[in-house]
């Protein structure tokens, strides 16, 4: 049991802290044990309140480790007989509750049918709780998993974005215009001191996602579309669809600032949700009636969908070549792809996929953030 | 100077800031272990303004690095004067010195453009340097401070490795708007200025509005405290409380001036009309 009375020092039992606090998910090292030592040297350890708070600044990095870091210091150094338990203790389970799934899935709530039944899954050890929560398939996460998700995939898709732009700057700098650079430094004598480079011109940046909600994709669609909402709100050229037997255009819709009140428009607006799936039909009613005033030739589109098709194969094909010429690249994301053994044989998908210029999963967040390069290459 | 972290309270009340224990200790600690300070918080909270305290009350000269993105080393650090070294390599043209010595000459310190980082550190005095908005910079420029937080010391590959004469009280601020790297955070102390509670809050405005009636005061802690719990684009931070606060007092005579100031503290139209529905209406 970690506590600082089975210790027969004080140093001693600030290593053990030091030890414990690494145990449950700090990141401490030995400089940060010698500084904890040295703050207790200049007489904090007198003082209940000054010493946690010293702990605190020299073991937590961040608001949530600083969460994490007080059950662990009154644990440690205050009560007697009671016991974080050990993360280790969780890497290494057998098995996990897997929620089952019901195919009814209620915008707006996530939720399935509670009746639960444990599966194997794979042992996680070495990965943090953060990349284990990033690697998780979207039908596999439990409600707490799913609102840490959230915070998480806000975050992560806010850095991406800064990313994205910061790289589209800098690529804006071309090659180094020689005459300019030259007639600049005539008033240097001739010596090449500021070298003046050319500039692309700023390319309008689009993203059209079309997202399939039709019921073979109840178990992704949820997640998918709260994603969308978040892209949403971190790049401004972005337009959603949805579509399964019809076509229905949501990007109004996710502009609320609150994502519950997003998600409840969205289900008010869509009443084809969780029902058959006409691929090539949404597509061509794309085609017709939205794409001449949303697609241009700086356009990715992302289809997230699992291509199950019940439409004719000829109609899809011709609507995904016309999407694809219209766009400046295609993307198909397909959440089954996740899964082993997978291999694009339904009808819809074989016929998608000659015209696409990227085929990828789209079955968990980590997959979902591979989208950075792609649109960083856009 | 200070033998207790609560010695630090009342000296840094009387420079104007309200400050808690918690903060207190943490700056303590920077003093004594002499390792630089992480403040992370959202905007208006007064993370900045600690940096420039601390300052007055040790009586150092501030340094203040402003971060934004594509901030380099020679915006940062250092430049060379161009300039001079072409000016000086023209006088020496027809000269005696030899090839070894002109470059001894013209990569000395008399060429070199001293930058916020290197001028804290090669300083005769003691100086508090503060890297305002360290997440506005790019990830690169973070690796390039690594070596000035944990060593004190610079590396400029024509002259050597500048090490600090006396090592500065270093004050690293971040809005969180991206994740900083561990090993940053890691050379760090670590502190969360969150938004003051209203006790403090009311403090604050009683310590730069010393005239104030209390329950006006108290109103106006009472409603900004509310207008921080609503989505807002911008929640009000201490500052703008301090401007309400103010503004109020101008507008005393007109007939309602807690709404009437209203501008003082919200900054977008939406926020506007959501606190006015939810508050004012």
């Amino acid at each position: 049991m970690d506590h600082y009375s089975n210790y027969h020092s004080f140093s001693e039992a600030l290593v053990g802290f030091s030890q414990a606090a690494r145990r449950h998910g700090l990141s401490t090292g030995i400089q940060c044990t010698k500084e904890a030592v040295a703050s207790a040297l200049e007489g904090l350890w007198l003082d209940k309140d000054q010493f946690s708070y010293a702990l605190c600044s020299l073991f937590a990095h961040s608001v949530e480790e600083k969460q994490l870091f007080v059950p662990i210091y009154n644990r440690y150094w205050r009560q007697r007989g009671t016991r974080i338990n050990d993360k280790r203790d969780y890497k290494n389970k057998k098995t996990v509750k897997k929620q089952s799934v019901n195919s009814a899935v209620m915008v707006g709530t996530g939720q399935q049918d509670s009746s639960e039944e444990t599966v194997e899954s794979k042992t996680t050890t070495g990965s943090n709780s953060k990349e284990t929560l990033k690697k998780t398939d979207f039908s596999k996460l439990n409600v707490i998993q799913e609102k840490q998700l959230e915070i998480l995939s806000e975050k992560l898709v806010s850095e991406m974005s800064l990313r994205i732009k910061r790289r589209r700057k800098k690529m804006l700098h071309g090659q180094i215009d020689l005459g300019h650079s030259i007639r600049k430094n005539l008033q240097n004598g001739g010596a090449m001191i500021d070298l003046i480079r050319t500039k692309h011109k700023k390319d309008k940046y689009r993203l059209l996602v079309l997202l399939d909600v039709s019921g073979s994709m109840d178990k992704y669609s949820f997640y998918l579309l709260k994603f969308l909402w978040t892209l949403k709100h971190h790049f401004k050229q972005i337009e959603a669809f949805t579509f399964s037997t019809s076509l229905l255009r949501i990007t109004e819709l996710l502009q609320d600032k609150d994502l519950a009140m997003s998600l409840a428009r969205v289900s008010q607006n869509a009443k084809h949700w969780s029902s058959g799936t006409k691929i090539g039909e949404c597509l061509k009613e794309f085609n017709e009636q939205y794409a001449k005033r949303y697609l241009n030739g700086n356009t990715l589109t992302i289809v997230l969908s699992d291509g199950l098709d019940t439409g004719e194969p000829e109609v899809l094909a011709e609507a995904i070549e016309k999407l694809k010429l219209r766009s400046k690249k295609l993307v198909w994301l397909n959440p089954l792809k996740g899964m082993q053994g997978y291999e694009p044989i339904q009808m819809g998908m074989k016929t998608a996929l000659p015209s696409l210029h990227h085929f990828g999963s789209a079955h968990n967040f980590d997959s979902l953030l591979s989208l950075e390069s792609i649109l960083i290459n856009a | 100077m200070f033998e207790n972290p609560k010695d630090l309270i009342p000296a840094i009340d009387e420079l104007g800031y309200v400050i808690e224990e918690e903060l207190a200790t943490v700056l303590f600690l920077l003093l004594k272990l002499e390792k630089p300070l992480l403040l992370e918080g959202n905007p208006g909270v007064g993370k900045t303004q600690i940096a420039y305290i601390l300052s007055d009350l040790m009586g150092y000269d501030l340094v203040r690095l402003q971060c934004y993105e594509g901030l380099d080393v020679n915006n940062a650090i250092y430049e060379w004067n161009y300039q001079k070294q072409l000016l000086a390599i023209k006088i020496h043209e027809g000269g005696q010195k030899s090839e070894k010595e002109k470059e001894d000459l013209i990569f000395g310190e008399d060429y070199l453009l001293k930058r916020p980082l290197l001028r804290a550190i090669d300083s005769e005095k003691r100086m508090v340097l503060l890297i305002d908005e360290i997440d506005r910079s790019d990830e690169e420029f973070e690796a390039f401070l690594l070596e000035l937080l944990s060593d004190f010391q610079i590396s400029i590959p024509e002259l050597g490795t500048i090490k600090a004469i006396h090592k500065p009280i270093v004050i690293l601020t971040s809005n969180r708007t991206r994740e900083l790297s561990d090993a940053l955070k890691r050379r760090c102390l670590y502190h969360w200025v969150n938004y003051p509670s209203m006790e403090k809050e009311l403090k604050i405005i009683k310590k730069h509005i010393p005239h104030i009636e209390t329950a006006l005061a108290e109103q106006i802690a009472s409603y900004v405290q509310k207008m921080r719990n609503l989505k807002l684009d911008k929640a009000p931070g201490i500052a703008e409380t301090i401007d309400w606060a103010k503004g109020i007092a101008v507008l005393q005579r007109e007939d309602d001036p807690i709404y009437s100031s209203l501008s003082c503290l919200l900054k977008s139209e939406h926020d506007m009309n959501v606190v006015t529905s939810e508050l004012f209406s």
